[in-house]
């Protein structure tokens, strides 16, 4: 009974920031609208990065590519098949998912480094591909257009307005699912395999079938994480996915604090912040091409090692030691 | 038959810079349990280095030198300053397993945005200090050059070096100890954590080798092979687009680049090739780097460049699946 309390209350929490996030989105112009999008975009792909991370162990460097088969599968949906924008990202989020199923198979099961280095292999691997395939569009991409807004909310609805609408409330629908998941036996069977396999294993948890099916389930919050990100800049090609988008995401899910799901939105507010402070920098004292071009890419490395050498077990972990 | 030859010799070639990375990546590996993903960085940054060097003394030969100098003195900086700390501050929580890991990935943003500060964005060449035109045999020219001849040479001589140090010395019997039971060395009186820094330092003398002997590697396939050139030239624009951080193929673009990213795509052909050769023993890691030479090269000439990348991936996935340990180690599974 206890835990259905427990999940009531989720549910709430949850409907109450959504309709939050629905006064705010109301209320700024459509610059912080469409930065609104990102962040709750990223926040998505960072939850799926603490769920395989900070839940099962597992690190993974080639997010980036789980994103892409979700973005392409939902392009081509809407494309190809002409499926309605909701119906395109579901199938991105199965279509990612069962890919990563497939790869599960071969790669979840190895141990840290190993499982880094082959995911890190994917993310470079993987956007070549889209070469081969005349139907991905080669470097062009394929269009993803949601369209635009339904006649019923008004003129004044914009189309950033559709975009917040759409990302905020796919991230905030798949946190809830996710955070109900890691509440549940399965979340417990996920700590217990992360913080001690051999103790796992004797208490009768199958730690290789619960290792892919953590990474399947990753795979397809990525998936439909990407398919929001190709909705944002309407399309998707092998560029929109770079090896530096997944390092970012590690990024964003270390300062959060990869082994908790709470505060998994300041993640993606550092992500989406980060571009806009290089910019205000290189604003201020100028700098070479080479300089504006790398700033963010060395403010994110910067944080990171940052959050790995002082608060390793995320902010939280700062604010219990003063106390 | 032409073909053939071509095909093998520039395996060979381009297999010997592969076994540099991933005899880098083992050496790091052996001494600390960590794969070094900085060593892409560390690899751009000495062949920056060397560049810098051979711009202003107008010497290939000193800046090879001064590259590879300048590697082992990084990579033991790396160790001293920066692993060793993380190692330290970060005893408590699940982060432990991952932390060394992810911290050699910010490295890696760190240096290759530190280049990008420097020596700005531009691709930049490195003339090379012997002939690049292919040999010619039977009145045709194939891919294969002095200079990939000196590429060989290079490798060759680092490889036995590195054997004779590990096997024949005091002090490669102390990094193989330390690799092999780190307490059992210590109660020995080996000074493990120098001899750990000796490993980064040699792994970052290979790196920056490999770093030079990278760049300027020029065409890869001979001038009669035009279709393979456009196709090479195509992945290049690719890679300006920033796809994967400009990880296209630049093995065989027929050129010399160096820009902050360009030894991405080593780090991951090194890694798979210290895979295949079972991440823990030398003669794996040159072993395996052969092997994915070979069968990137094959590729390329038999079927398509575009499908490297690919190929690369499925055979690290296929070594997983069946010998998780490698091909060439007796040793027991990687899985949990």
């Amino acid at each position: 009974m206890h835990n259905f309390s427990a999940n009531k209350k989720r549910l709430l929490l949850f409907i109450l920031f959504g309709w939050l996030l629905l006064l705010v989105g109301d209320r700024v112009g459509e610059l912080r609208q469409y930065q609104g999008s990102f962040v709750a975009t990223y926040t998505l792909a960072i939850a799926s990065i603490i769920l395989l991370t900070g839940y099962s162990g597992q690190l993974s460097l080639g997010h980036s590519a789980l994103m892409a088969v979700g973005a392409y599968a939902g392009a081509l949906s809407i494309n190809n098949a002409h499926l309605h924008p909701v119906i395109a990202l579901i199938i991105a989020t199965l279509v990612a998912g069962l890919f990563g199923l497939i790869l599960g198979f071969g790669v979840a099961r190895l141990s840290g480094p190993y499982l880094a280095g082959t995911t890190l292999a994917l993310a470079v691997s993987l956007p070549s591909l889209a070469n081969q395939f005349p139907i991905l569009g080669g470097e062009q991409g394929v269009a993803f257009d949601v369209g635009a807004p339904p006649a019923r909310f008004g003129e004044a609805f914009s189309q950033y307005k559709w975009f917040f609408w759409i990302s905020s409330l796919a991230a905030l629908i798949m946190i809830w699912l996710i955070s109900n998941l890691l509440s549940s036996k399965y979340g417990r069977s996920f700590r217990a395999m992360r913080d001690n396999q051999v103790a796992a294993q004797l208490t009768g948890i199958n730690t290789g079938r619960l290792k892919v099916t953590a990474f399947t389930i990753s795979a397809g919050v990525a998936g439909l994480a990407g398919g929001l990100l190709v909705m944002l800049i309407s399309g998707v090609s092998p560029s929109a996915f770079p090896l530096s988008l997944s390092f970012s995401l590690l990024t964003g899910a270390v300062v959060t604090g990869v082994y908790s799901l709470k505060g998994v939105m300041l993640g993606g507010l550092v992500l989406v912040a980060i571009p806009e402070i290089a910019d205000s920098v290189v604003n201020r004292i100028g700098g070479s091409e080479g300089f504006t071009a790398t700033l963010p890419g060395f403010l994110v490395s910067a944080l990171l090692i940052a959050a790995v050498l002082f608060a390793p077990n995320g902010p939280g972990q700062l604010l219990k030691k003063k106390h | 038959m032409l073909k053939f030859i071509t095909a093998v010799l520039t395996s060979l070639t381009t297999g010997s810079i592969y076994a540099l990375m991933s005899t880098a990546l083992v050496l790091v590996w052996r001494s600390t349990r960590v794969i070094n993903f900085a060593q892409a960085g560390q690899a751009v940054l000495t062949t920056y280095i060397g560049y810098e060097v051979i711009v202003r003394s107008g010497s290939y030969w000193v800046g090879l030198i001064v590259a590879i100098v300048a590697g082992a003195v990084i990579g033991a900086a790396i160790d001293r300053f920066f692993m060793r700390p993380i190692f330290k501050r970060v005893t408590t929580g699940p982060i432990v397993m991952i932390a060394p890991v992810v911290a050699t990935l910010g490295l890696l943003g760190i240096v290759q945005a530190l280049i990008g500060f420097k020596w700005g964005l531009s691709y930049q060449t490195i003339a090379a200090p012997v002939s690049t035109d292919g040999y010619r045999i039977f009145g045709s020219v194939i891919a294969f050059s002095p200079f990939n001849l000196m590429v060989l040479v290079c490798v060759t001589i680092t490889m036995l070096l590195l054997t004779l140090l590990f096997q024949k010395t005091n002090l490669g019997l102390a990094l193989r100890a330390s690799a092999y039971s780190p307490e059992i060395a210590k109660l020995s009186g080996i000074k493990v954590n120098g001899i750990r820094t000796l490993g980064w330092a040699l792994a970052g003398a290979a790196g920056g080798l490999a770093g030079m002997l990278f760049v300027p590697s020029t065409y890869l396939y001979p001038n009669a092979m035009d279709v393979l050139k456009v196709d090479g030239i195509r992945t290049l624009g690719w890679a300006l687009a920033g796809a994967a951080g400009g990880l296209a193929g630049m093995l065989f673009v027929p050129s010399t680049y160096l820009y902050p990213n360009a030894m991405d795509v080593l780090l991951v052909f090194g890694f798979i090739a210290a895979v295949i050769g079972g991440l823990d023993s030398l003669f794996g890691a040159v072993a395996g780097a052969m092997v994915l030479g070979f069968a990137i090269n094959f590729t390329t000439s038999y079927i398509s460049s575009r499908l490297v990348f690919p190929t690369a991936f499925i055979i690290l996935i296929l070594v997983l699946l069946i010998k998780p340990a490698g091909i060439f180690s007796n040793k027991k599974g990687r899985r949990d």
